[in-house]
């Protein structure tokens, strides 16, 4: 899991860097929540929330894979943006408990308006 | 009619789903929203998710209004660190409420009575926040003395009926209650925790970064994991017995968490709507949302309590009615 977690982490930065230029993921951690969600996140510099509406698809496509690679379903997908700002700040790709598919991913809004949702697994939420 | 204002996070998918929602489900009592202004202006008392831009508002205030519902901006910071009382300052108010109101908004929320003052001057509502900590008849009539049209009581009395209805008595704008915040009764972090907010919400942020930007919210959790009665105590109404308070005169109510998931808020759109909820009441509190997950407090054993709070002296060590309430409907949840 060490291993997949640091790779994950370097895959995504570099991934980053080749589609949007100069891109910094300080940081990248697999979690989990009190109310059952799981997830793999990463922490990241550089990202602002056009590049994600350019990039939607594939910034999503590497989320999802880094994220299985972590043993995480990639169920929803997201950006999260510095609030009342455009900079992006983390990216997160999440197995979903049942309270969160209702609440957190069952809206056809993002559920904050600093949410950017990439993927959201229709058939399970 | 009661009218109920429900949260709104601040994009505009949120609020047509909100509005999908009220209309489908013929929800008569929700009259009104509210989001954040522009933290470039004013922070907020909550953190700020969205930033809407003068056109946006506009936009979002039309459809709205197609709808027949009412669009409210609040700029309830309780510090600017004087800047409203400098030139600058006044110019830039007295600009962002002209352009608000040429966009059709249809009230203002403010704590900070310059600004209410300053409303005076636009066809907008003027609603008084809840951080004006607006706890007595005197303090109420100071404020619509002001231009208050509305008035948001301070949390703090939701079970001082007699404050209520001296306070209903005194003035003849509107009286709003806000029904299902969580924070701790009379909390000594109150006004210190909205000032940080106030100031982390706009541009007009500490010089160096927080070493606990964090330290009011991680105390009031831990005071009511070591204390459960606190959560008790807090100031909520439960959905069933906002009855009590439409007996007292008072017929707006207005929901909390425009920070939080649309989901959430809709659920608790419907709960106050119908008056009726099942289940974990912490579901249905804004503010702190993690206590959910700790402990269950089961809304229907609650059925009565009202009548104790409605003439309750409030000297908790003399009483003691909370602590055995504690124990009969709150479970901790494994």
């Amino acid at each position: 899991m060490k291993e997949e977690i640091g790779e994950g982490r370097r895959k995504l930065e570099e991934e980053l860097r080749n589609l949007v230029g100069n891109i910094f993921v300080p940081e990248a951690k697999v979690f989990g929540m009190v109310c059952g969600c799981v997830g793999f996140a990463a922490d990241l510099r550089g990202l602002q929330s056009d590049d994600v509406a350019v990039f939607r698809e594939k910034i999503g496509a590497i989320l999802e894979e880094i994220s299985k690679s972590v043993g995480v379903e990639p169920e929803f997908v997201y950006a999260r943006k510095l609030p009342g700002s455009e900079e992006v700040v983390t990216l997160t790709a999440r197995e979903l408990c049942e309270r969160c598919k209702r609440e957190f991913a069952g809206s056809k809004a993002s559920p904050r308006p600093d949410i950017v949702v990439l993927k959201k697994r229709k058939q399970k939420i | 009619m009661t009218r109920l204002m429900v949260p709104h996070p601040g994009h505009f998918d949120a609020l047509k789903e909100i509005i999908e929602v009220k209309e489908a489900e013929d929800l008569k009592e929700v009259e009104e929203v509210f989001m954040g202004g522009s933290p470039e202006v004013m922070g907020s008392g909550r953190g700020v998710l969205h930033a809407p831009l003068i056109e946006e508002i506009r936009e979002q205030t039309e459809y709205a209004h197609q709808h027949g519902i009412k669009m409210n901006i609040a700029m309830n910071s309780t510090c600017t660190g004087g800047h409203h009382l400098t030139f600058e300052g006044y110019k830039m108010f007295e600009w962002y409420f002209g352009e608000l109101n040429k966009a059709g908004v249809d009230g203002v929320i403010v704590a900070e009575p310059y600004l209410v003052e300053l409303l005076r001057d636009f066809p907008m509502k003027t609603i008084v926040s809840v951080l004006s900590y607006v706890d007595a008849p005197q303090r109420a009539k100071f404020f619509e003395d002001l231009g208050a049209d509305v008035i948001t009581v301070d949390t703090n009395i939701n079970r001082h009926f007699e404050l209520l209805r001296g306070i209903v008595k005194a003035v003849n704008c509107d009286v709003r209650l806000i029904v299902n915040e969580g924070c701790l009764y009379r909390c000594p972090f109150r006004y210190f925790h909205y000032n940080l907010a106030s100031h982390l919400s706009s541009l007009n942020q500490p010089r160096s970064p927080l070493f606990a930007p964090d330290f009011y919210f991680d105390k009031c959790i831990n005071i009511r994991l070591r204390n459960p009665t606190q959560i008790i105590k807090s100031a909520w109404i439960r959905p069933e017995d906002i009855k009590e308070y439409e007996a007292i005169g008072i017929k707006c109510f207005k929901l909390s968490g425009r920070t939080k998931a649309v989901n959430w808020i809709i659920e608790c759109m419907r709960s106050y709507s119908h008056r009726s909820f099942k289940g974990n009441l912490l579901e249905i509190l804004d503010c702190p949302q993690m206590l959910r997950y700790m402990f269950y407090i089961e809304n229907e054993k609650l059925e009565g309590s009202i009548e104790q709070w409605k003439s309750c002296k409030k000297v908790c060590n003399e009483c003691g009615y909370c602590d055995a309430l504690t124990k009969e409907v709150l479970t901790y949840l494994k």
